[in-house]
């Protein structure tokens, strides 16, 4: 009944609420197609350069998050 | 001795409103079509996907100046974003109101995209405005082959 109500472009997507950390791929995603385009020196390989861009931010946020989970709940209640 | 001052970039302003204007434009305009092209995906990627998760609500020039600011960077397009969800969003019933705005993650989510396409868009306004000629490098290799 939510999604009815729901206007693409002007009113909030908010079914993906609980489940909005899956949104970090498609940012990352569209962050590396714009700067790849403009920092690769030939486009031939411009599509797996994109890939790997996307898969190694979202893996570096991703480790940044359990680090600091691991920091939060056991490093700081033993300081 | 002229080869290399020939690929010494020079500075172009043109293509830099261009690249503002409509991200991508300015690098179509120095003749890198496919690079262009591209970049106005990416960015228009960022910008219509940050609308589609979090609303109109997004781009807010009055409540949210300092995103704003990163935002404008997109170029005229998050102007007429900001000028609907002034003149339509703000002005509409509370009823209204409470059903088209974005909270929580899904307003941060929103906002981030459309700031981080439009820093990443600046990024491409300065190569457009100075940065290296590669049209012309291409052609040269070409030439050399």
């Amino acid at each position: 009944m939510q999604l009815i109500a729901w206007i693409p472009f002007a009113g909030p997507l908010n079914s993906m609420q609980s489940i909005w950390y899956v949104l970090l791929v498609p940012l990352t995603f569209g962050i590396a197609v714009a700067y790849k385009a403009m920092r690769v020196s030939s486009l031939e390989n411009y599509w797996r350069q994109v890939l790997l861009m996307t898969t190694q931010v979202t893996v570096g946020i991703v480790a940044l998050g359990i680090l600091l989970i691991l920091f939060v709940k056991y490093l700081v209640p033993i300081l | 001795m002229s080869q290399s001052k020939s690929t010494q970039s020079s500075l172009r302003p043109g293509a830099a409103v261009l690249a503002w204007i409509l991200p991508g434009l300015g690098h179509v305009a120095i003749g890198q079509t496919r690079r262009g092209f591209l970049m106005m995906f990416g960015i228009l990627f960022l910008f219509f996907g940050g609308l589609l998760i979090g609303g109109i609500d997004v781009v807010d020039m009055k409540q949210d100046r300092l995103w704003f600011i990163a935002q404008a960077c997109n170029g005229p397009v998050a102007f007429i974003a900001d000028y609907f969800n002034q003149s339509m969003l703000k002005t509409a019933d509370l009823a209204t109101q409470a059903r088209m705005t974005s909270l929580g993650n899904i307003n941060s989510t929103g906002t981030l995209y459309i700031a981080l396409g439009g820093l990443m868009n600046l990024i491409l306004i300065l190569d457009a405005f100075g940065g290296p000629d590669r049209g012309s490098e291409h052609r040269r290799r070409r030439e050399s082959d």
